[in-house]
């Protein structure tokens, strides 16, 4: 269900919408305040890791794959620690840093305007398509092209095509080959092939893509099979599974940001002159977190708490489970739903969502919970009284050109 | 130099430039009025020095503008109450200009 009106749908009244949004404004200025050398002494540790692992995994696959006795135990460890860097590498460091988490540091590499991350897209393409379309518009339906990357669907709203019966299959691939669907996610294919993208821009992203992934493809599948020698091919097959295992894990935790049941959709009427305490209540509305212990959340980059993470994107990400504490107490005292549950049911709905959705709308029933009931008399509208608009994906893409002119 | 709403968010969340559009370096520069300075609360989008430099000498200028440096910064959306309903960029490390 897409909501055009989110007060409406959550029962509040503008006051008491203000209300919610002066309480998250003391949270964000509760950890501005406090954010320091604990902080900074986190990140730093974090990185010395992600890097001691990277060179342990190459190490290891390089020399230990030489003898026939290492060879097995070299290729399993080699690549557990390669998977593990560029996990931590994309997820707790990059995302974050390109957000601008730790800008405050002043620290000359640690900054959104210097971090390259390990993997195909070019920071610049994610900075436009997940910090500004994705977390501006979020879950705004035919704005936010993370509602199934383009290629799926994954609200009701959207129309149904024969195209859609083949979704578990694209969703596999999807999985596989995550980080090359992520390259290319800020071309926006939808309006490369209506004919509405900006050529000098395209072929600008191109470009940027190209170089991009080719070194990605040089580093892991050229250069450090070739310092194996004859063990070459084991090297690249090492790294090829390596880059899976990063693939399928991140797929699997972004896609537990906004699809399970209860993450809201929104219709573009929602986000017409709307206030930062109405833009916080949406953010909430549409994201959905997992439980887990501290190892989880660090693996997954925080995105655990990923309504945390829409209400603060800028904010240090070992700071989210501090604050998870506080916007669900805030969520409780205004009869908002908190959704959250283990990784597994998380991903399971995702899926659900997924498979049922490649089918007509008339085949299947809705799996969207109704909002918890107001613990005190509010009128509130039946899901038929309220309006809501059919949209399709991919009417949005950056500025092109013309805004570079 | 473009200073509409959308265009304001764009730059802030994508961190690009407002000025040449490319991806912001280190430090940032904001160009403000004194008012601006004192509240730390800036309306144009944040720029390389540069490019502050080349706006400040451009024919838009003002006098009364000033070059701040930053190393980060945090971008606030307007509250409901707020008088002026514009969004602000506020610093948060502040660099010697």
């Amino acid at each position: 269900m897409a909501i055009s009106d989110v007060k409406e749908y959550a029962h509040l009244t503008e006051e008491e919408v203000d209300q919610l949004g002066r309480e998250l404004d003391a949270i964000r200025a509760e950890i501005e305040e406090s954010r320091g050398e604990k902080d900074a002494a986190y990140i730093n540790r974090l990185i010395k890791i992600q890097r001691a692992l990277a060179a342990a995994g190459r190490v290891t696959l390089m020399a230990g794959t030489q003898s026939s006795r290492t060879r097995k135990p070299a290729v399993a460890l080699g690549v557990a620690f390669l998977a593990l860097h560029k996990i931590l590498e994309n997820m707790e460091i990059g995302h974050n840093v390109m957000h601008g988490q730790w800008d405050w540091m002043n620290d000359p590499e640690i900054h959104s305007s210097n971090w390259e991350w390990d993997t195909a897209q070019p920071a610049e393409q994610w900075k436009h398509s997940h910090n500004y379309i994705h977390h501006q518009f979020t879950n705004v339906l035919g704005y936010d092209n993370d509602i199934g990357y383009g290629i799926l669907r994954m609200a009701r709203e959207q129309k149904w095509t024969p195209y859609n019966i083949g979704q578990p299959v694209y969703n596999s691939l999807l999985a596989f080959l995550f980080e090359w669907g992520v390259a290319l996610h800020d071309l926006d294919i939808e309006r490369i092939r209506k004919g509405e993208k900006d050529p000098k821009e395209m072929k600008r992203q191109l470009k940027q893509i190209f170089r991009k992934g080719r070194n990605q493809i040089l580093k892991d599948y050229v250069v450090y099979p070739a310092l194996a020698g004859r063990q070459w091919k084991t090297v690249l097959a090492a790294n090829a599974t390596s880059n899976v295992i990063r693939n399928l894990w991140a797929y699997v935790i972004i896609f537990c940001g906004h699809f399970p049941d209860g993450a809201m959709h929104f219709t573009e009427e929602e986000i017409e002159d709307e206030s930062r305490a109405e833009w916080y209540l949406r953010q909430i509305l549409g994201a959905a977190n997992f439980n887990g212990g501290p190892l989880l959340h660090i693996m997954s980059g925080n995105l655990g708490f990923q309504i945390e993470h829409h209400l603060y994107p800028d904010l240090p990400s070992n700071r989210y489970a501090q604050i998870s504490e506080k916007v669900k107490e805030l969520c409780a005292k205004y009869d908002l739903p908190y959704t959250t549950g283990p990784l597994h049911q998380q991903y399971g709905q995702a899926l659900r969502t997924i498979i049922k959705l490649s089918l007509p709308n008339s085949w299947t029933s809705s799996d969207t919970p109704e909002p918890p009931s107001p613990s005190r008399e509010r009128k509130r509208r039946t899901d038929d009284e309220r309006p809501s608009r059919r949209r399709e994906l991919g009417g949005w893409s950056r500025n092109g050109a013309s805004a570079r002119a | 130099m473009r200073t509409d709403k959308a265009w304001v968010i764009q730059c802030a969340l994508s961190r690009i430039c407002g000025f040449c559009t490319e991806s912001l370096g280190r430090p940032i520069a904001f160009v403000g009025t004194r008012e601006e300075i004192a509240r730390n609360a800036f309306h144009v989008p944040p720029m390389h020095q540069s490019c502050a430099q080349e706006l400040m000498r451009g024919p838009e200028a003002d006098r009364d503008w000033r070059i701040v440096l930053t190393s980060g910064f945090e971008f606030v959306r307007p509250a409901r109450e707020d008088a002026d309903r514009r969004p602000t960029y506020q610093p948060n490390s502040l660099l010697p200009s």
